[in-house]
C-alpha cells in the first residue's frame, strides 16, 4: 500500500472519529462501489456571525500521487478536465466561487495549499477546509485569483456584500 | 579448459548452486546489458528476462547486447538472442512483457532463487519490491544516474526495502513562471517545447503534464489573459503556411504578448522588465544569416542566427504539419506534431524559440545540444557506470546467496568523492514501512461465491479476532470500514477485486493495532460445504511498533531515473563506520541530510535521464 493511500485511509479514519460542526468530507465512490481516496467531496460552512452565515460551499479535494508531499487541490466541483477543455475554447468558464481568492477554474488559492510556501504534510483535511472557512470572511487582497469578485470587493464593498449574500441563499446549510 | 574452471576456483561450494539456480531479470536497457552478460558468464542456470521496451537508435552506444540491425526489435528477446552466444549452457527465456501484467504473479516471482532489478522507473521498481516481499524472494536493486550508482540488496526482514524511505518527487514548475515570469534557460525551454510548440503544431492544449495548474500565482487576472493568449495563437495557426505566418507567430510571441505582461506593473517591481523584439529590425540584420547556423549545435547563438532557425524550422514545421493535414481524411483526427529531442525540426523550433524568449527576458542563452539535453529531461547515461554498477549487482548477489546477509551492502558509485565506491551496512527494516512492515499472506477465494462480508465476518473477525476498527483497501481504495457496510453483500467480481491483486486490512484499534494486513488474492473454486474464503494459513500477526517514527526522506535523487542515488558521503566519515559497525545508525542519519549536487527528473523515455550538473534544476511541470 502506497504512503499516499495509507495516509488517506489514516485521514479518512480520524475524519470519521471526530470532524468540526456543519462540515462533510467523504470520499467519492467508483461505479463498484469503492471509495476513490484520492478524490473526496467536501463542504464548508460559512461562519456564524459572517456574511457567510447559513451557507454551504461544496468543493473537490483531489489528492495526487505524491501526496503528501504535495499538497492537494481543493476545486469547486462540476469541474472536470473535459469541460474546461471545451470551455476554454467556448471562452467561457465554469462559474468559480463568488470570491477574491478562489481562481476562474474553481481552484482555491491559498497558501497551506500551495507547494511553494505553506504546504506541510502533516497538514490534515480537517485544517485544510477550516483554513477555507476562515478564508470566505476573510480574503487575502494581496493574492487575489479572480477579477470579479477581487474588483467588487476593493470598490464597492456593499455590492460585493450583496452578492456575498445572494450566494449564501443559492448554497444553503441543510 | 573449461569456461567455467575460474568460477569454480573463486565461488568454491557457490558454484553448483548458481548453475542449478534459476534467477529473474527485469530490465535488458544500460544497466540490464552488462548485467545479464555478467550473469551469463558466471554461470547461473536459468535466466529469465522481462522488459516491455523496444530498441532505439540512442540506446546503441552503450546497450552493447544490441545493433542497428535491432532497432523497434523486443529488448528482451535480442538480449537473450546476443547473451545466449556467450554460454551455450545456459537456459535463457525472454518475456517482452511489462512486469506489472498479472501473468507475473506471486507464484511466478516464488519460482525464482534471486531478482535482479535493472529498472528505469519508481513504479515498477515499487511493483517489484512489492512482488520480492510477498513472495519473499531476495531482491537486488540497482540504479545508475550519469556517474551515480547504487546497488542495494533487498531481503524480506532482515533488511530494509525499497519503499522504507521515500523517494524525491520531480519539481514541477507553476504555470505562470512559465508563462509570465521566467527567471531560468529551461522556464524559457519549457514555454518553447510544453506550450509554444503544442500550440501551433500539437493538440492546442496546454494541458500537458509539464504545466502545473494550481494557479498559485501571485496576479490576479493573469490566467484569464494567458487562456486568451492561447486563443489568439490559435486563430493564428490558421494563416500557417502564408508568406505572414512567421511574422504573425514572431509578433504575438515576441513583442504583443511581452507588451503586455510589461504593461503590468506590479509583476516588475520585483523583477527585470522583458523587451519586446521587433521583427523588421531583427529581420534586417538577419538577412546574411544562413538557415545551416542550425548544425552548429555547440554554441549559443546571436539574435539573428535564433531568429534565422525560428522562421526556418517554422516553415519546415508547417510543410511537414500541412502535408499530413492534405493526406488524411475530413473525418479522422487532424494530424499533429509532437516535440521529440530527436527530430531536428522540432529540436531547432524550440530551441530558437526558447533562446529569443530567453533574450526578452535578460536570460541566458543556451546551445541548441544545452537544449536537447534540457528539453529531453536528459542526463547522459554512461556505459561505464553501467557496467560498474552491473558487476557489483552479482557481487551482491553472491554474499546474498551464501546467506551472508552481514556481509552485503549498500554500495554507491560516486564520481566527486574521495573513493568511487563507497558502501554500507544494510539497515533493518524500517517498522512503519507501509510496504515490508505488513504481514503478508495469500488468500484464497471462491470467485463465484465469495463476498467481503466473508472475509469481514469469517475471517478477519472471527478468524482472527479483529475488533470493530478496521478496513479492508485495494489500491483504488477502501471497500468497507465502520461507516461503510454496503458493499459487505457483495461478491468480490463485483468491486472489482481481481485474482494476484492485493487487499489491505488496517487495524485502527485505538489500544494495540495490528500491523497492516496484505493478502494477494488467490481464486480456486472450493467445495460447496466448505467455506467461500479462507487463509492456507494460520497468521500470528504483530502489533504495531508504539510511537515508532515515521517514514523519512532521504534527500536522494528521484526514482524516476535509470535509478536513485540515494546518497554520498566522504571518505573519512566512511572510515568510522566501516571500523565502528555502531556508528552505522548515525551515519545513516548525516547521510539523509546530504543534498545531491543535481536534481533528477522523471522521464518517460528510458534512454535517458535526467540529472544535470548545472544549476539549473529539472525540468518537469506537472498538474
Amino acid at each position: 500500500m502506497s504512503l499516499c493511500q495509507n495516509r488517506l485511509q489514516e485521514e479518512r479514519k480520524q475524519w470519521r472519529r471526530d470532524h468540526p460542526f456543519g462540515f462533510f468530507a467523504k470520499p467519492v465512490r467508483t461505479t463498484q462501489g469503492v471509495l476513490d481516496l484520492k478524490k473526496w467531496e467536501c463542504g464548508v460552512p460559512g461562519k456564524d456571525k459572517t456574511l457567510w452565515e447559513g451557507g454551504l460551499f461544496k468543493l473537490d479535494v483531489l489528492f495526487p500521487d505524491e501526496y503528501p508531499t504535495k499538497p492537494p487541490k481543493c476545486r469547486r466541483p462540476d469541474w472536470s478536465p473535459e469541460v474546461k477543455r471545451s470551455d476554454k475554447h467556448a471562452g467561457k468558464f465554469v462559474p468559480p466561487l463568488f470570491h477574491p481568492n478562489v481562481y476562474p477554474s474553481g481552484t482555491v488559492c491559498l497558501s497551506i495549499l500551495n507547494e511553494e510556501e505553506g504546504w506541510k504534510p502533516a497538514i490534515t483535511i480537517k485544517q485544510i477546509l477550516l483554513g477555507i472557512q476562515d478564508l470566505l470572511n476573510d480574503p487575502n487582497p494581496d493574492s487575489p485569483a479572480q477579477a470579479d469578485a477581487y474588483n467588487l470587493f476593493k470598490r464597492d464593498r456593499q455590492a460585493y456584500e450583496k452578492k456575498v449574500k445572494a450566494i449564501v441563499k443559492d448554497n444553503p446549510a441543510p | 579448459m573449461g569456461r567455467d574452471r575460474f568460477a569454480k576456483q573463486s565461488l568454491g561450494y557457490l558454484y553448483p548452486r548458481i548453475k542449478q539456480s534459476r534467477i529473474l531479470m527485469i530490465g535488458a536497457g544500460g544497466i540490464g546489458c552488462e548485467l545479464l552478460k555478467n550473469l551469463v558468464l558466471t554461470g547461473f542456470g536459468e535466466i529469465h528476462i522481462v522488459d516491455l521496451d523496444t530498441i532505439d537508435l540512442s540506446n546503441l552506444n552503450r546497450q552493447f547486447l544490441f545493433r542497428q540491425e535491432h532497432i523497434k526489435k523486443s529488448k528482451a528477446l535480442v538480449a537473450k538472442e546476443s547473451a545466449a552466444k556467450f554460454n551455450p549452457h545456459i537456459k535463457l527465456e525472454a518475456h517482452h512483457a511489462n512486469i506489472k501484467d498479472p501473468q507475473f504473479n506471486i507464484q511466478w516471482f516464488q519460482s525464482f532463487a534471486l531478482v535482479f532489478n535493472a529498472l528505469d522507473n519508481l513504479d515498477a521498481r515499487r511493483h517489484v519490491n512489492k512482488m520480492c516481499l510477498a513472495a519473499d524472494v531476495p531482491l537486488i536493486e540497482s540504479g545508475t544516474t550519469g556517474f551515480n550508482g547504487q546497488v542495494q540488496p533487498i531481503i524480506k526482514g532482515k533488511t530494509e526495502c525499497y519503499d522504507c524511505s521515500t523517494k524525491d518527487v520531480p519539481k514541477s514548475f507553476p504555470v505562470c513562471t512559465i508563462r509570465s515570469t521566467p527567471s531560468q534557460p529551461i522556464h524559457c525551454i519549457v514555454w518553447a517545447k510544453s506550450y509554444l510548440f503544442t500550440e501551433m503544431f500539437g493538440t492546442s492544449d496546454e494541458e500537458t503534464p509539464e504545466f502545473d495548474h494550481s494557479e498559485d500565482n501571485e496576479n490576479a487576472k493573469e490566467i484569464e489573459n494567458l487562456r486568451q493568449e492561447s486563443q489568439a495563437l490559435n486563430n493564428i495557426r490558421q494563416s500557417m503556411g502564408s508568406d505572414e505566418f512567421a511574422r504573425k507567430v514572431f509578433d504575438k510571441v515576441f513583442k504583443d504578448d511581452i507588451n503586455r505582461l510589461r504593461s503590468m506593473e506590479d509583476m516588475w517591481k520585483t523583477r527585470k522588465q522583458p523587451n519586446a523584439l521587433d521583427f523588421d529590425g531583427i529581420s534586417k540584420g538577419a538577412s546574411g544569416t544562413k538557415p545551416s547556423i542550425a548544425q552548429q549545435d555547440q554554441k549559443a547563438w546571436t539574435v539573428a542566427e535564433n531568429f534565422t532557425v525560428f522562421s526556418d524550422s517554422l516553415r519546415r514545421l508547417s510543410t511537414r504539419l500541412q502535408t499530413s493535414q492534405s493526406q488524411t481524411g475530413i473525418d479522422t483526427v487532424a494530424p499533429v506534431l509532437v516535440f521529440d529531442k530527436d527530430d531536428e525540426d522540432t529540436l531547432d523550433f524550440v530551441a530558437a524559440s526558447a533562446n529569443l524568449r530567453s533574450i526578452i527576458f535578460g536570460i541566458e542563452s543556451k546551445s541548441k545540444f544545452d537544449i536537447k539535453q534540457m528539453a529531453g529531461n536528459i542526463i547522459p547515461a554512461i556505459a561505464t557506470t553501467n557496467a560498474m554498477t552491473a558487476s557489483l549487482c552479482v557481487m551482491q548477489a553472491f554474499k546474498v546467496m551464501r546467506g551472508d546477509i552481514d556481509k552485503a551492502r549498500m554500495v554507491f558509485l560516486e564520481r566527486s568523492a574521495a573513493r568511487v565506491i563507497n558502501s554500507d551496512t544494510l539497515k533493518p527494516p524500517n517498522p512503519n514501512c507501509n510496504v515490508c512492515g505488513v504481514m503478508s499472506s495469500t488468500l484464497i477465494v471462491d470467485p463465484d461465491r465469495a463476498t467481503l462480508n466473508d472475509l469481514v465476518e469469517d475471517v478477519l473477525k472471527s478468524q482472527l479476532g479483529y475488533g470493530d476498527e478496521f478496513s479492508v483497501n485495494n489500491e483504488i481504495g477502501t471497500l468497507y470500514d465502520p461507516d461503510l457496510d454496503d458493499n459487505l453483500s457483495k461478491k468480490f467480481i463485483d468491486l472489482g477485486v481481481k485474482a494476484d491483486s492485493f487487499l489491505t486490512v488496517i487495524d485502527d484499534d485505538e489500544e494495540n493495532p495490528r500491523v497492516n494486513l496484505s493478502l494477494a488474492i488467490l481464486e480456486k473454486t472450493l467445495p460447496e460445504d466448505t467455506k467461500a474464503v479462507h487463509l492456507p494459513k494460520k497468521l500470528d500477526i504483530a502489533r504495531k511498533p508504539k510511537d515508532a517514527p515515521a517514514p523519512i526522506t532521504n534527500g536522494g535523487t528521484n526514482g524516476d531515473t535509470n535509478g536513485h542515488v540515494a546518497a554520498s558521503f566522504v571518505g573519512t566519515k566512511r572510515k568510522r563506520s566501516l571500523e565502528d559497525p555502531e556508528n552505522g545508525q548515525q551515519q545513516d542519519n548525516k547521510r539523509g541530510k546530504i543534498q545531491m549536487p543535481s536534481k533528477a527528473v522523471g522521464v518517460q523515455d528510458d534512454d535517458l535521464v535526467i540529472a544535470d550538473d548545472s544549476n539549473d534544476g529539472a525540468i518537469v511541470i506537472d498538474d
